[in-house]
């Protein structure tokens, strides 16, 4: 039962995802490089979250857990390689961005970039393990 | 380190899904577990060595490195 409300929320957090970037797609009169690749990054780890929680219903469907101690494991790797990815973006995040373009990031640009860059971190370390096995 | 896991389960004549089943952990688990990529925790263990009748001594062969 535990395993079903996490599969709900994570379908509900999803959805409310597409669902931003839906009405943000639709109310941006012209659409530039950055925000492609802002969007694209959101696609990607959507995608790949996507994937995840499919991958629980279909354990849960079969009668087996949607996490074991090997996916707690993983999953706290993952996020000790994401917590590591957003100290090292907030950091240098603004110091690159000031030295190639001269360019000086807001506070809610670097926000943005260390919430792409550890989820991005998070995904892919998550799903390297998983397919590791460790 | 080298498991009997897949020599019981065929003891036994349980598949993958079957065991984790039993112990309540998902297959990819038990299939890393055998392939020796994944080392279990000591209840994990414990609980296979359980569900296959048998010790975890049996059951995990430990080489030196």
């Amino acid at each position: 039962m535990k395993g079903k409300k996490e599969i709900i929320v994570a379908t509900v957090v999803v959805a409310m995802v597409l669902f931003t970037l839906f009405f943000y797609l639709t109310g941006t009169s012209e659409i530039n490089f950055d925000q492609i690749l802002l969007v694209s990054i959101v696609l990607v780890l959507v995608g790949l979250a996507m994937y995840v929680i499919w991958d629980k219903i279909r354990n849960v469907q079969k009668g087996l857990p949607g996490k074991d101690e090997r996916t707690i494991s993983i999953s706290n790797k993952a996020g000790y390689y994401a917590f590591i990815a957003a100290i090292w973006s907030a950091v240098f995040a603004p110091l690159f961005f000031d030295v190639s373009s001269g360019y000086e990031l807001k506070g809610g640009d670097v926000t943005a970039i260390v919430v792409l860059v550890s989820g991005f971190v998070f995904v892919v370390s998550y799903l390297y393990f998983y397919w590791k096995g460790k | 380190m080298k498991t009997r896991i897949k020599e019981l389960r065929a003891r036994y004549d349980l598949t993958q899904e079957d065991l984790a089943k039993k112990i309540g952990v998902r297959r990819e688990t038990i299939l890393f577990i055998e392939k020796g990529n994944y080392n279990p925790s000591l209840k994990l263990a414990h609980d296979i060595a359980k569900a296959l009748q048998t010790t975890i001594d049996e059951l995990f062969i430990f080489e030196d490195e």
